[in-house]
């Protein structure tokens, strides 16, 4: 008994010896090192705090059972997102959204029916059931549990801890894993490139047309997997496609139909039908057979007015316009004025005035890069000449015009209210005194009343238009020194004529771009045939000296020409940054089917006959609800990721045997793979070749081969997991 | 009775192979369990910790009860069995729990540490009491209070076996040999000091057979020179040593099962502490798994 109780005595001793041990641990130790219960693995090992990570455990010794309180429990999980930067789905399984793994699910539940389960799968979705782990997010510790020593794999997951949560459970990849489904070609690759057809047929053809010409004879001539060696990619147009492909991309081999995109144009329009109905268009070239082209469409289109316009012209015949109402004759003098606008504003303001705010690219701000793709950097003198060739009175036209309109609505009221103040001797078309002249123009004339200078509407009826600029009455002209005589007319116009001169190029005929000032009729007929409702201005050859070249000829290798009625832009080769940044400007505002002018230049520039022939090689999908995208991006790891499988092709090159690429990838004729792309859905797809076979890696992924845990050629975080680079502050004295 | 006592014999060592039987496959099962619990979306440590909370839970549950004589003896030697076959079960419980790896800080080694020491004391105290029992023969109502009364006794007994002379001896019979003056002699040298008091007690810690065996050669050679009244003095002798010595093993071993429940019960209480304190810390640490 005596032993008994010194036992006892004895036991409660040492429990309080025990305490009173821990107490002073806790008290004289520097941190809470002590009840680590293991080391860090090796990339963690720099950490010094327990607070970097267990968010709750502060910096005191005894501030570690605040961790006991309850809280968020993802806190110290979202603490691994400091280094490890993971998108918003971090803590779903596979960080992926719910609705793809739902699909997913839902997916694999049909092959889990003919799946059978092994014994120790039943027993732990029985034991311990995994559904709905996930819900409550799943913490980066319930896969990567650390302290388990400095050598610890963090990474590694077993199979069964991936079969824990799958609904089809099997042993092993060389036992029960399913059958492959479509692998890899679930969905279709973003170059256009028929293996078939250029095997089968374009390669022999042109080895007998041109044996000069380099033509493939391995896969590897144009596929490698050195740089990335995660994706087989392809080597780069000028090593592969350009040999036959680039003269496609000029226009050199067009047969028919303009090299160029036309981009600004003066539309054809049906003159008399507007003469008849007495719309005040003002100057208009005859002569001019050209369609609005669909950026001009955009231009006009960036405010509320412009869409309307345009919505009422497009269902319209420009060239026939017998036919059109009252209101839609409105819309044609209207769209002219608005064109006229485009071009005065060309060049009266800078061309990002006009270019770098189209209402286009979602609201928002184009960069000053992009906005330099857009223009191709079209050089005002291109602007300038256009338009003294076809509307050689712009400037006079336009001042009447906004003084008639003012306030004016909508369009390019900067650049029109800076034209006096930025016109220049270089702008010799529209310069300032061309406005006081239609000023003192329409004053002269509604003094004299000398004749009918404008245009008068059949029947003698002078009621203007709507959109017809108002002409003074002579009523209105209370003061002299406002109301000048004939011959200060002369003399005001004296100076527009020399500059208009200075403007042209050398050697052209000083007459023929400005006849309408140059060369007036008597009185003020010259200035009044601008604002005439038609015009007979046409087009005179811009250079005097005779060249056998052609405009379009010209810019052989790229760049802008005009030619006709129209301003065209000729591809420059491959990677044409023009026809890149409109095509990925409009193609989010352009679904199938779409009307608007967005989508207009983005038909015009994708389609089959389009100039540039981008989408003949670069495949365009469809993307729910927000238009169409040309796939020009490379492959690259990026383009993988959000993929549950992967494969490297680098460590397979050795252990395919003589078939080479052919051991996995069969090439399989009749497929409608080139009819697949007509669509927009990337995922309907056929493609030229047969799916790899599951017995095909079968026959080194087996027990007692090569690996085959899941993790081979699944991953988990789909999306990839990237380290930021560190901030590091710039050192100062 | 010898039949029954093969019987009962052989019944033991079927006991004996049933335990470890159900030891083995409650250990295998519980590596298993704990295994597909680990793969399925959770810490195993969880679960492996608090089954040997609970387990500790329980065997502290025994101690607690042994000491408010709340059991009735068979209970308790019931009891007392489930007390060490858990004990070999949170073993297996405490080496999963580990993760079949050493500590490696200095918390979890001073957890470790009281564990392994609990654990063998708790092993030493189970093996002095089949040793007792079953390998030397000790009677089980041999009480450690006893020994000394009944080594008291053994002295007298040798000592008058070796003082009583030869009741009738021959007045005219030519010299003898001095039989009993050789045996005094073995007994003033050898014996009387072995009788005295306990004896080889470190021979006796490591089971060592070696200086009993010294004593009775000694007896033995000098059995060979006596005439047959001395040798039946010599054998009753050596009886009687035989018996002093299993005395004083019993006295050894006795001690030791008292003592090593000084090193247990003081342990055990240590580790409850470190224990409480243990699942605080895995609580407040545990990133997210509660």
């Amino acid at each position: 008994m005596v032993a008994n109780a010194l036992r006892d005595r004895l036991a409660v001793f040492l429990a309080l010896a025990t305490i009173v041990g821990l107490g002073a641990a806790f008290i004289l130790a520097k941190d809470t090192k002590f009840l680590m219960p293991g080391p860090l693995a090796s990339a963690h090992g720099a950490i010094k705090n327990c607070s970097s990570c267990h968010t709750k455990s502060g910096s005191g010794n005894l501030t570690w059972m605040h961790g006991l309180a309850p809280g968020d429990r993802l806190a110290d999980s979202k603490a691994c997102l400091t280094c490890h930067q993971m998108p918003n789905t971090a803590f779903n399984a596979h960080g992926v959204s719910g609705d793809i793994l739902k699909q997913s699910t839902e997916r694999l539940a049909k092959i889990a029916a003919t799946t059978p389960a092994p014994l120790s799968a039943r027993v732990q979705g029985a034991a311990f059931p995994t559904h709905g782990a996930g819900e409550r997010g799943l913490s980066c510790a319930t896969c990567h549990q650390e302290h388990k020593g400095t050598n610890f794999s963090l990474s590694e997951i077993s199979n069964e801890r991936c079969r824990s949560c799958h609904v089809v459970k099997f042993d092993s990849f060389d036992g029960d894993h399913p059958k492959f489904e479509r692998y890899p070609f679930k969905k279709r690759t973003q170059i256009v490139y028929d293996h078939e057809g250029h095997v089968g047929k374009h390669f022999p053809e042109m080895s007998k047309k041109d044996a000069t010409k380099r033509i493939p004879d391995t896969c590897s001539t144009c596929h490698n997997s050195r740089a990335d060696k995660r994706v087989m990619t392809v080597a780069p147009f000028e090593q592969t496609c350009s040999g036959c492909h680039l003269d496609q991309i000029t226009g050199k081999d067009r047969a028919s139909g303009p090299k160029g995109v036309a981009f600004l144009a003066l539309p054809g329009l049906d003159l008399q039908t507007l003469k008849k109905k007495n719309a005040a268009i003002g100057e208009w070239p005859e002569a001019s057979e050209a369609d609005l082209t669909p950026f001009m469409k955009v231009m006009i289109s960036r405010t509320e007015r412009g869409r309307a316009l345009i919505k009422t012209v497009d269902s319209l015949n420009l060239m026939e316009l017998a036919k059109a109402s009252d209101s839609q004759i409105r819309a044609v003098t209207n769209l002219v004025w608005e064109i006229k606008g485009v071009f005065y504003a060309l060049i009266t303001g800078k061309a990002s005035d006009v270019l770098g705010d189209l209402g286009i690219g979602g609201g928002a701000k184009l960069s000053a890069s992009l906005i330099a793709d857009l223009t191709a950097h079209l050089p005002r003198d291109v602007v300038v000449s256009a338009q003294q060739q076809w509307l050689p009175n712009l400037g006079t036209e336009m001042a009447n015009h906004k003084e008639a309109k003012a306030p004016k609505q909508g369009g390019w009221i900067t650049t029109t209210k800076e034209s006096t103040a930025t016109v220049d001797s270089d702008t010799a078309t529209i310069p300032e005194p061309a406005a006081r002249l239609a000023q003192a123009e329409r004053q002269a004339r509604s003094k004299s009343a000398a004749g009918p200078a404008v245009a008068k509407p059949e029947g003698g009826n002078e009621t203007p238009s709507a959109s017809e600029p108002p002409r003074a009455k002579a009523g209105d002209q209370t003061d002299d020194l406002l109301h000048p005589t004939e011959e200060e007319l002369r003399a005001m116009a004296a100076p527009v004529r020399d500059a208009l001169k200075a403007g042209q190029p050398k050697g052209a005929p000083a007459n023929a771009p400005s006849k309408a000032v140059s060369d007036p009729p008597a009185g003020a007929s010259a200035v009044s045939d601008a604002v005439q409702a038609t015009s007979t201005t046409k087009v005179a050859p811009v250079i005097g000296i005779e060249s056998k070249v052609d405009a379009e000829s010209w810019a052989e290798y790229g760049g802008w020409y005009r030619q006709d009625y129209a301003i065209f832009y000729r591809p420059a080769g491959h990677k044409d940054k023009f026809i890149y940044s409109w095509l990925f400007l409009t193609g989010p505002q352009a679904p199938k089917g779409a009307k608007s002018p967005a989508a207009a230049v983005f038909n015009a520039l994708s389609g089959k006959e389009a100039q540039g022939s981008c989408t003949k090689c670069h495949s365009v999908d469809d993307i729910r609800s927000k238009g169409r995208l040309v796939n020009f991006s490379r492959p690259s790891v990026e383009n993988k990721k959000a993929r549950f499988t992967r494969f490297i092709h680098e460590p397979h090159f050795g252990v395919v045997g003589d078939q080479g690429c052919l051991t996995c990838h069969s090439l399989e004729k009749g497929r409608s793979y080139l009819k697949s792309y007509e669509q927009g859905n990337p995922h309907s797809f056929a493609s030229n070749f047969g799916a790899v076979k599951k017995e095909t890696c079968q026959t080194c992924h087996a027990s007692g081969a090569a690996r085959q845990d899941c993790v081979t050629c699944h991953k988990y975080h789909v999306n990839g997991i990237t380290t930021p680079t560190t901030n590091t502050k710039l050192p100062t004295e | 009775m010898r039949l029954a006592v093969r019987r009962a014999s052989d019944g033991l060592v079927a006991m004996r192979a049933l335990q470890v039987f159900l030891l083995a496959t409650i250990s295998g099962a519980l590596f298993w369990l704990v295994w597909i619990y680990g793969h399925a979306l959770r810490d195993p440590r969880y679960l492996d910790g608090w089954l040997l909370a609970v387990g500790m839970g329980l065997q502290i549950y025994f101690h607690i009860a042994i000491k408010r004589n709340s059991l009735s003896p068979k209970s308790a030697k019931r009891w007392r069995r489930v007390h060490i076959f858990l004990g070999y079960v949170l073993i297996a419980v405490f080496v999963s729990h580990s993760d079949f790896s050493l500590p490696d800080t200095a918390f979890e080694w001073a957890l470790w540490t009281g564990f392994v020491l609990v654990t063998l004391s708790g092993i030493l105290g189970t093996y002095l009491s089949w040793s007792l029992r079953t390998r030397h023969g000790v009677d089980e109502r041999l009480s450690y209070d006893r020994i000394p009364t009944r080594r008291a006794e053994l002295a007298q007994e040798v000592h008058a076996l070796v003082v009583d002379g030869d009741p009738a001896p021959t007045l005219f019979a030519l010299p003898e040999l001095p039989h009993d003056a050789w045996i005094v002699d073995l007994y003033t040298t050898q014996l009387r000091d072995f009788f005295k008091g306990p004896r080889g007690t470190a021979a006796h810690l490591i089971a060592s057979k070696r200086p009993l065996k010294r004593l009775t050669d000694e007896i033995d050679n000098l059995s060979r020179y006596v005439d047959e009244q001395g040798q039946e003095k010599l054998a009753a002798i050596r009886k009687l040593v035989a018996e002093k010595d299993r005395l004083d093993f019993a006295r050894v071993h006795l001690g030791l099962s008292k003592a090593w429940l000084f090193v247990h019960v003081p342990l055990t209480y240590a580790l409850v502490v470190m224990t409480a304190l243990h699942i605080l810390v895995v609580y407040a640490f545990s990133s997210g798994f509660w």
